[in-house]
């Protein structure tokens, strides 16, 4: 399980993450929706222990997001990921799995490879890879050490169709096995159909969270976001 | 442990595949083999084949050192590869760490492979080893580590210009702030004090410099070698802790 309590971050004198409270189910899939810089990348930081919070934590299966150990549990893809460039994608995703106390082999790590889509280039420098390619290796990484808890932030961004259906169906695949999958997403179709739950945030401070359909009430995911933040917006102004 | 070695061994597979390192090496392999035919103008005397060889290696060394040192931090934090390390089971420590001994490595390695020439050029021209510049060679390696270190520092806290520029501040300064405080002393009054203050803050790289008395054949003392190790470790353990402490409040 995922809680998140009262959470908060400023930049600045400026709140980004105002008092965010919430729980993601373990073996279900989240998505975290809002605008840009509505605060859901500094969200997913503090919540795999890039960034510190203010205030407030963050429990991963049990663990505070600050202790080192919970890591060996996560995995992370961060938005437009840049790469060390010099490097093949193989000895990069072996680079990421040795940094986990679990040993794996050779062997595993082509399996993830091929998973991704992108075994056949994984002897080629990450420099010569397109940027769908590139995405697919953060998807990679974030696999590597098999983790429990999945973050990813805008894991469809910069894909092709094709591309945010295979990562989709991997998404999907990932809860049957059991895998709990946080993300961040402005692609609302495609969140709507892979989402149990949905965490709506607008100006750092939760809008909703809830289930996808109870958000829904038979409209689509994208008209219903809009009318929450056009509806917030206005009591802001008023 | 395990983790430093993994982010170091990372680190010096990024550095030795950097096109432009083979560049500056290159030049400094020339350089050296050079030296030959300036003891050749010069009779065949070896105190000018040393001296320039010598010379030479901590040159390149140097600007290869500040060329692969000066963004080793700040560009994980601008191209947020850090991202991918600080979410796995990585503290900032660690990675400093690693970067240092990865990139000391990759700095060591191409030191090394001037040396191996400048011997190569030193046996061919007069018929001996020189052993005595292993000990030049060495220091020059020690200076090395307080420069990466240094580096890694300002790379945590500044841009990759600003911290080319302290870096040869701190190695003109570090090399001549001896005679600096000796003249300040003769002087006295109030300015003896602050040039004193700024020689205790920068890196005394004098210490490293032996070139000169192992060319004209000057022994050293066991003690004054472990001495000056010792200092090399302490120094670059400053400034590392530094690098982490900095590291730890910065917002990625």
């Amino acid at each position: 399980m995922i809680e998140v309590q009262n959470l908060t971050k400023s930049y600045g004198g400026r709140v980004v993450v105002d008092d965010l409270s919430l729980t993601v189910t373990t073996g279900s899939v989240f998505g975290f929706l809002g605008q840009n810089g509505s605060g859901k990348t500094t969200t997913i930081k503090m919540m795999v222990g890039i960034s510190v919070p203010d205030g407030g934590s963050v429990r991963i299966g049990g663990k505070d997001s600050s202790d080192l150990s919970m890591r060996e549990h996560i995995g992370f893809m961060p938005e437009a990921p840049y790469f060390y460039d010099r490097l093949t994608g193989l000895e990069f995703l072996e680079f990421c799995g040795k940094l986990f106390r679990k040993h794996r082999s050779e062997h595993a790590y082509s399996e993830i490879l091929k998973q991704v889509g992108i075994y056949d280039a994984r002897n080629r420098p990450i420099n010569t890879y397109s940027k769908g390619m590139k995405q697919r290796l953060g998807f990679a990484q974030a696999l590597v050490n098999d983790p429990n808890y999945i973050f990813l932030d805008e894991p469809l961004d910069g894909l092709d169709p094709l591309g945010r259906r295979e990562i989709k169906n991997m998404i999907v695949d990932l809860k049957k096995r059991g895998k709990t999958i946080f993300f961040n997403s402005h692609i609302l179709y495609d969140t709507e159909e892979i989402c149990d739950e949905i965490g709506v945030i607008h100006e750092g401070r939760l809008l909703y969270v809830g289930g996808v359909k109870e958000f829904c009430k038979g409209q689509p995911l994208e008209k219903r976001f809009v009318a929450t933040v056009e509806a917030k917006l206005i009591t802001n102004n008023s | 442990m395990r983790v430093i070695l993994v982010i170091a061994k990372n680190t010096f597979r990024e550095t030795i595949r950097d096109r432009i390192l083979y560049g500056i090496l290159g030049f400094s392999l020339v350089y050296v083999a050079i030296t030959y035919l300036l003891a050749k103008i010069s009779l065949g005397d070896p105190v000018v084949l040393k001296s320039f060889g010598l010379a030479g290696i901590y040159f390149f060394g140097s600007i290869i050192t500040i060329f692969l040192g000066a963004s080793i931090i700040y560009k994980e934090i601008e191209r947020r590869t850090l991202y991918f390390i600080f979410s796995k089971p990585v503290s900032r420590l660690q990675l400093v760490l690693g970067k240092f001994f990865g990139l000391f490595a990759a700095v060591t390695m191409t030191i090394l492979i001037m040396a191996f020439v400048y011997f190569e050029v030193m046996f061919y021209s007069s018929g001996s080893f020189d052993t005595p510049a292993l000990l030049a060679i060495l220091f020059q390696i020690l200076e090395t580590g307080v420069l990466v270190a240094l580096l890694v520092f300002f790379s945590t806290i500044t841009t990759p210009l600003t911290a080319t520029i302290i870096a040869v501040m701190a190695l003109f300064g570090g090399h001549s702030f001896s005679s600096v405080l000796r003249t300040a002393h003769e002087i006295g009054g109030p300015l003896y004090g602050f040039v004193q203050s700024i020689y205790y803050l920068l890196p005394n790289l004098e210490k490293f410099d032996v070139r000169s008395a192992v060319v004209h054949g000057v022994s050293f003392s066991a003690t004054s070698i472990l001495i000056t190790i010792a200092y090399a470790v302490c120094y670059a353990t400053v400034l590392l802790s530094c690098a982490n402490f900095f590291l730890k409040r910065k917002e990625l």
